[in-house]
């Protein structure tokens, strides 16, 4: 019964926080000044406020929580594979959904700031390409999950999967940034790091984004509890 | 390499349990198994006895419980047990694309057989295959590949022998050869057999163990069995059989 | 006793290794088939670039189109290669011999190494003369055949590991694409650009060349150590 309150209240939190962030990113932050043209040679040849930097206060928590709960993943696959016990699959798997939406959700906001700051729907860059890869590997759990009948293997192999998947990630963070393609705008921003109202304004909308991870984990985590102790009350019966 | 404790149990079960979620495979399995018998394991499909085997060979870990094969526990000894047991199965785990030697040398060197072209050539006479070493396992009959398979079993000299199923799919003449082969080796070796023809495996059998939803329904040597009340005990496991 | 293990395990690993060549050599089955495939492959870069103009030299995405060759021949292979042992229940007699299971993914991951090195031996020649008539090679002769060694270790060791998963599922082929290609991804990239370094040259071509190289042995290195410690519960399975 605790555990449900907790649940819902950082749904609601969560939910009140994103929306807090939102709101003062549009209305407290001070705009980040961006290059009004950029040549093809790369030449500033003035600075604008940069509206579609907004997305920023969204975009950031939404992709560093999907990178967060794809680490629980990894890390149930981890408790699966030393313990063997079924709840530690079903951890991985609800912990692999909400991933799934969190990198959907990123890829989404990324394509709309993509299509604001270079005017084009898809740039292959380093962190949308990342999030792009991402989306397959969850997706390609999901698909090794669908192809295994027996419940004891598929447990395995997705445990398995989901490790060198979230250890493949930032690998593939890191070779895309390093190997250099001549294709993509480069992108300069004036200034670094973020000020005092731009801070609190990002990190609200991330422990917002958190707390909903969380409260959706534990809700489809109940939901599956349920299943399964209905599978054991059938199995009872039976036998 | 420690000498087993316990000489005379070939198999030790105890309380042997394999669970994942709320399926049970094995549910508090125990029995013993004096060396030299002939286990007949029954049941319906799904009634645990795979499993069963699976957990012996160590191919699979138990939930919960102890079982030991020739004195070595399946977890903790498993590769020292590994060398002690071989397996005879309805398939006949063979590489269809080698020769019945070069099959059997390779499975040798898995073994670390000593002098392996000479145990080889032993092998391939005791089961009548030596005029046919040098063909590819792909051209044998079901009797040859049989017959193959149990000189496969039989490289390393096992203790324990497990036979999942081995008659399915045998036509009456390599029953014949089968129930030949068996009958020579079963002076020095323990068997566990999995079957599913009731009279085949009584008339094996020295103990008899019926499973049914991976509980022990029946354990008893073969003496001690009514053959009567055995057939009708296990008619009534098949009824428990997989939804 | 600790060298008597390693005594056998060395026996052992030689027997795998020593079975799958001799029943390649007997079949010819991955190599003819990863072959072909190749071949089909260049057909079809050839309908690709057909409308591309004279103005187009195919060196600039030489790189690119031979690696995308690689993924595909080798994903045949992997499969090919699992699939032997899955069909008369082999698998679990190699595990039912008292063998360190990662002696049979060191045996395996080697034999399909051999394999893809082959098929990249043969598939090279053929490309340059199909495509890249015109035009040099502009690197040093060993830059090559260093990415593709580089890019063949990750994948047949990955791919291993993989392949043994796939085996086992419904939809084998289909599955391991799925599995095998979004986790490849950081590799290739770096093998294209390595490989496309040693093939155009130019300023900084060098640096660029080293540069995927190093993210290539990084890659074969983590991902190599994953799929080894990791390969233990998929075989078990």
């Amino acid at each position: 019964m605790n555990r449900n309150i907790l649940v819902l209240s950082m749904l609601v939190l969560g939910g009140v926080l994103t929306t807090v962030g939102f709101i003062m990113a549009f209305f407290f932050t001070p705009p980040v000044l961006g290059p009004a043209v950029t040549n093809e040679a790369g030449r500033i040849l003035g600075y604008q406020p940069l509206f579609s930097q907004k997305i920023f206060y969204f975009h950031v928590p939404v992709a560093l929580s999907s990178f967060l709960v794809f680490f629980f993943t990894a890390f149930y696959g981890v408790r699966f594979l030393m313990t063997k016990e079924k709840q530690y699959d079903t951890r991985a798997k609800v912990a692999t959904e909400v991933t799934l939406m969190f990198v959907i959700l990123t890829m989404a906001t990324g394509v709309l700031w993509t299509r604001f700051e270079w005017g084009r729907w898809w740039v292959w860059e380093p962190r949308l390409t990342t999030y792009f890869i991402m989306t397959l590997l969850v997706i390609a759990y999901f698909v090794l999950r669908n192809s295994i009948e027996d419940e004891e293997r598929r447990a395995t192999y997705a445990a398995v999967f989901g490790i060198i998947a979230f250890i493949d990630a930032p690998i593939s963070f890191a070779i895309t940034r390093i190997i250099p393609s001549s294709v993509h705008p480069v992108v300069l921003r004036s200034g670094g790091g973020l000020t005092g109202s731009q801070l609190a304004a990002f990190l609200i909308g991330l422990f917002g984004m958190l707390m909903i991870a969380y409260a959706i984990f534990n809700t489809r985590m109940r939901e599956e509890l349920v299943h399964d102790r209905l599978e054991a009350v059938k199995a009872a019966l039976e036998g | 390499m420690t000498e087993p404790a316990t000489i005379d149990a070939a198999v030790e079960v105890r309380d042997l349990t394999r669970t994942f979620g709320a399926r049970k495979a094995l549910d508090r399995v125990s029995f013993d198994l004096p060396r030299g018998a002939f286990l007949s394991v029954f049941g319906p499909n799904g009634a645990g006895k795979t499993t069963l085997v699976k957990v012996l060979t160590t191919l699979t870990a138990p939930s919960k419980g102890t079982a030991k094969v020739s004195g070595f526990d399946v977890v903790a000894d498993a590769v020292e047990l590994r060398s002690e047991i071989g397996l005879i199965s309805h398939n006949p785990l063979l590489y269809p694309d080698l020769s019945a030697e070069e099959n059997l040398v390779f499975f040798a060197d898995m073994y670390g057989v000593p002098d392996a072209a000479a145990r080889v050539r032993e092998l391939l006479v005791a089961v009548e295959l030596d005029h046919r070493r040098l063909d590819l396992v792909r051209t044998f009959s079901r009797g040859m590949l049989q017959r193959l398979s149990i000189a496969r079993a039989l490289l390393h000299r096992p203790k324990v022998l497990f036979l999942d199923e081995p008659y399915s799919g045998l036509d009456p003449h390599a029953v014949e050869i089968l129930d030949h082969l068996i009958e020579q080796i079963r002076a020095d070796h323990t068997f566990v057999m999995i079957s599913h023809d009731l009279a085949k495996g009584l008339a094996l059998c020295s103990h008899a163990l019926i499973l049914a939803k991976g509980k022990v329904v029946l354990s008893a040597p073969r003496e001690e069995l009514d053959e009567a009340e055995f057939a009708e005990t296990y008619r009534a496991t098949v009824g428990l059989g997989v939804a | 006793m600790a060298g008597e293990a390693r005594g056998l395990s060395l026996r052992q690993f030689k027997a795998i290794l020593h079975k799958d060549i001799v029943m390649e050599l007997r079949t010819k089955e991955m190599i003819t088939s990863m072959g072909l495939y190749a071949l089909l492959t260049m057909v079809i870069y050839q309908v690709a670039l057909s409308q591309s103009g004279t103005a187009f030299d195919p060196r600039n995405i030489a790189a690119g189109l031979l690696w995308l060759a690689f993924v595909f021949t080798s994903m045949l292979g992997l499969n090919r290669s699992l699939v032997h042992e899955k069909d008369q229940g082999c698998l679990e007699a190699l595990l039912l011999s008292p063998v360190d299971r990662p002696v049979i993914f060191f045996a395996k991951a080697i034999g399909n190494l051999i394999f893809l090195l082959i098929v990249q031996a043969l598939t090279i020649p053929v490309f340059a003369f199909l495509f890249l008539q015109q035009g040099s090679y502009a690197g040093e002769w060993w830059m090559i055949p260093l990415a593709l060694l580089a890019g063949a270790v990750g994948i047949s060791g990955v791919g291993t590991l993989l392949a043994t998963m796939s085996v086992n599922t419904k939809g084998k082929d289909f599955v391991l694409a799925v599995l095998f290609v979004p986790l490849m991804y950081p590799l290739l990239l770096a093998a294209v650009s390595a490989t496309s370094a040693a093939v155009l040259g130019g300023d900084g071509s060098v640096q660029q060349f080293w540069t995927g190289m190093g993210m290539m042995a990084g890659f074969d290195a983590i991902m190599l150590l994953a799929s080894f410690a990791l390969y233990e519960f998929i075989v078990g399975a």
